[in-house]
């Protein structure tokens, strides 16, 4: 027999931190099931040189094959082989994802951004699209408590299309930051200190940030947000949660009264099928795995009465942006330029008011900028040239990089980009895989478009230079040192890849509506068929904004909570 | 102290953890912190791997890594900062190339640009000889070009990942433990 928990959840990242965490503190016995390893930052992730690993980063040659990220932090990333998807003919989409204990939560880059009331009625404004079933007033409180707790560094700047929030002492400006943000004033363009989950002082029990960079490979100190710095830690300690990982949720269980009864899951070594049972279950894994147990666990999806469940697939557009050099910066002293969330943050100065409104495209984007040491050259495999005057050039120009970056750039919603399971590929556990349908639209493109533009302007009042003498890649390279497999990715003056790939974004497929035939979640994520599924996770958006999701993805958790704790106490 | 600096003492992280240390449950975290601190601080960034000094090369042949290495060295040439050949650098290609079994298009295609360099006289040559074939070859309408880029392309990664390469030339900074981050109070980056 089962064994019954008061609620089960799915997922332990941004999302699967917080339900655990809000649930158990509201006394509830909560299982968190976790389909990859207890991979333990404090432990395995330290300051290491590129020098100190045998293969300085980048693996064995076609080990970054089976694996995203790095030698530094594959454990924290999937396995490629044991978990693939398949695409359309149609999709490039790259899907990124990590399998672990806390999940892509130890190498996010902690960008806190509040959407804006604007992009929570998107659809009133211009007419496209679904507005979301929750307004940002509903949305503020959960915003507050979320960044109360998980602490964001950052400015106060009254802009009404980026919202202020409670933060901590904001990150201090590099010198390329500073000339940008210069720049930026110069335009007219209003900019700040970019916001992130990075501790600048001590908070909740947590140090702040040692300034060591490198923190996509998890925060040793935990100074950046991560579930196991921070949600997880504190939920454990009410004794009300039990964690267990390598633990692969197969899918939901219903019962004859059509609510979920529990989940079957899959232990990660043994392949043994084992099931548990509980009064509520949430989903808060990454977007595009909630969605895939949705679709595992009925024939046609569960809570699927709206016929939406897997439709609407979003993820902002990205893959642009400038690159190259300060001469103010060049020939200067090495500095600690990248021990931290790097940037300055140019908000959305579009499509937002009366007076931003255009008439080419709908939405916007937020634009990104920072520059300075890195700690690998990218550029000096392409600089022209040899020999000491090549090297010197190099060690000059190494503390003058530059680059603005699209941070997020809106794209619309569309039917037609979905996933459904793919009916012959399966995974190691015998799982029907996820099919990506992907494509972009005219908008997207125009809006990118008018991005590259502006952020060529941002970049020459700035007094940047690209790089001189750009030498092609050559074709077909080959996977090694230097390839994009195994090797560091190749510099480019502007990067003008094609922007249909994605950006880790993703989001939509089992969208939240007020009517119910329109979207599968309500404005709590609660599944509109099933009262005791929740969904929490990037699922819920139907328009992306031009935000970073993940703070509001958590504040959306929070919210969600709060009704079920409440539903559960017989007060809602 | 220098805020940025990269020799934190072990005092300034039993202050800072002292500090920290007052707030309640913190004491726990703290000590598994300054263990983390003291272990990885790095007072000065860790040696050069000794494999690398010991490697003999298992990829190429004698004469090929012989060519490899002088190739190298008259791209990242020692001057007054240490180059290629302190670092170790056609030692690091060979070794990473004979760990390449999975991506033989990889080693074939290496094994293609030593023999072009034979073919084009540059193992025989001497050094004023190598010099003008590799200037020949830097140059774009080259035919050999590509694999002049493609050994200065790994060339490169090799060396600015080596010690010699990101600490005692570009005297990187990272990888450290620093108690504030080192704002910009330069006036003339304030303006444009």
């Amino acid at each position: 027999m089962a064994k019954t928990f008061d609620a089960i959840v799915i997922g332990s990242g941004a999302c699967g931190g917080w339900a655990a965490l809000e649930l158990s503190k509201a006394g509830m016995k909560v299982l968190l099931l976790e389909a990859g390893s207890d991979v333990n930052p404090f432990r395995q992730f330290r300051h290491i040189y590129p020098y100190q690993l045998e293969y300085r980063g980048f693996g064995k040659p076609g080990f970054l094959r089976r694996y995203s990220g790095t030698e530094r932090n594959y454990r924290i990333m999937l396995d490629k082989t044991e978990n693939p998807y398949t695409t359309s003919p149609e999709t490039s989409y790259r899907w990124e994802r990590s399998r672990c204990l806390g999940g892509r939560t130890l190498h996010w880059a902690r960008a806190s951004d509040r959407m804006a009331d604007y992009e929570f009625k998107a659809a009133s404004r211009d007419g496209y699209g679904m507005d979301w079933a929750v307004t940002y007033d509903d949305m503020r409180p959960y915003y507050d408590r979320v960044e109360r707790f998980i602490g964001v560094s950052g400015a106060m700047e009254g802009l009404p299309q980026f919202p202020d929030g409670v933060f901590l002492p904001p990150m201090a400006l590099n010198c390329a930051e500073s000339i940008f943000t210069a720049a930026s004033k110069s335009l007219g363009w209003p900019s700040t200190q970019r916001r992130l989950a990075q501790l600048t002082q001590m908070h909740e029990n947590r140090p702040p940030c040692h300034y060591c960079g490198n923190c996509v490979n998890g925060c040793d100190v935990g100074a950046m947000f991560s579930s196991v710095s921070s949600t997880l830690p504190v939920a454990l300690r009410t004794g009300n949660l039990e964690v267990r990982t390598d633990s692969i949720a197969a899918h939901v269980r219903v019962n004859s009264e059509h609510r979920a009864q529990g989940v079957t899951y899959i232990e990660r070594f043994s392949k043994n099928p084992v099931d548990v049972d509980a009064k509520y279950v949430i989903l808060a894994g990454s977007t595009l795995e909630n969605t895939r147990l949705l679709l595992l666990s009925a024939n046609g999806g569960l809570a699927n009465s709206s016929g939406t469940l897997g439709q609407y697939m979003i993820d902002q557009v990205s893959a642009a942006g400038v690159t190259g050099f300060l001469p103010k910066l060049k020939g200067g002293p090495s500095r600690l330029d990248d021990g931290k969330s790097s940037g300055i943050t140019i908000p959305n100065r579009l499509n937002f008011d009366k007076q931003s409104a255009r008439k080419d495209f709908i939405r916007g984007y937020v634009m990104n900028a920072t520059g300075g040491q890195t700690e690998y050259p990218l550029f000096a495999g392409d600089l022209p040239g040899y020999g000491s005057s090549w090297k010197k050039e190099v060690r000059s120009r190494y503390v003058a990089q530059a680059r603005v970056w699209i941070a997020g750039g809106e794209m619309l919603a569309r039917k037609e980009n979905y996933v459904e399971l793919d009916p012959e590929v399966k995974d190691h556990w015998g799982i029907p895989v996820l099919k990506i349908h992907f494509t972009h639209c005219d908008n997207d493109r125009k809006l990118i478009a008018h991005f590259q533009e502006e952020a060529r302007e941002l970049f020459q009042r700035a007094g940047g230079e690209p790089m001189p003498g750009m030498e092609p890649e050559p074709a077909g390279f080959p996977g090694g040192v230097g390839a994009p497999d195994s090797g560091p990715p190749t510099s480019r003056t502007e990067k003008r890849r094609d922007p249909i790939g994605g950006s880790v974004h993703e989001v939509g497929t089992a969208r939240m509506s007020s009517d119910p035939k329109q979207g599968v979640l309500n404005s709590f994520c609660q599944t509109h068929d099933v009262p005791n599924l929740y969904v929490f996770g990037g699922n819920a958006f139907p328009s992306t904004g031009d935000k970073h999701p993940t703070l509001t993805m958590m504040a959306l958790t929070v919210r969600g909570c709060d009704h079920l704790v409440a539903r559960a106490k017989g007060v809602a | 102290m220098d805020a940025f600096a990269r020799n934190a003492t072990r005092r300034d992280f039993v202050q800072i953890a002292a500090r920290a240390a007052a707030l309640p449950a913190a004491a726990e975290f703290f000590a598994a912190w300054l263990k983390a601190a003291q272990d990885h601080s790095h007072p000065q960034p860790p040696p050069a791997a000794d494999f690398l000094r010991d490697y003999k090369p298992r990829f190429f042949d004698d004469a090929d890594f012989s060519a490899l290495e002088a190739f190298t060295e008259i791209l990242i040439p020692t001057d007054e900062t240490p180059g290629a050949r302190e670092a170790h650098c056609a030692h690091y290609i060979d070794f990473v190339l004979a760990s390449a079994d999975d991506v033989p298009s990889m080693q074939k295609e290496w094994h293609g640009a030593l023999a072009t360099l034979k073919e084009l006289g540059f193992h025989s040559a001497d050094a004023s000889g190598r010099a003008a074939l590799v200037e020949k070859m830097s140059l774009r309408n080259d035919k050999a070009f590509p694999v002049f880029r493609l050994i200065k392309k790994q060339n490169a990664f090799a060396f600015y990942t080596s010690r010699a390469g990101l600490i005692e030339n570009l005297d990187y900074r990272g990888d450290s433990f620093n108690e504030v981050f080192p704002a910009c109070t330069h006036p003339e980056h304030h303006q444009i």
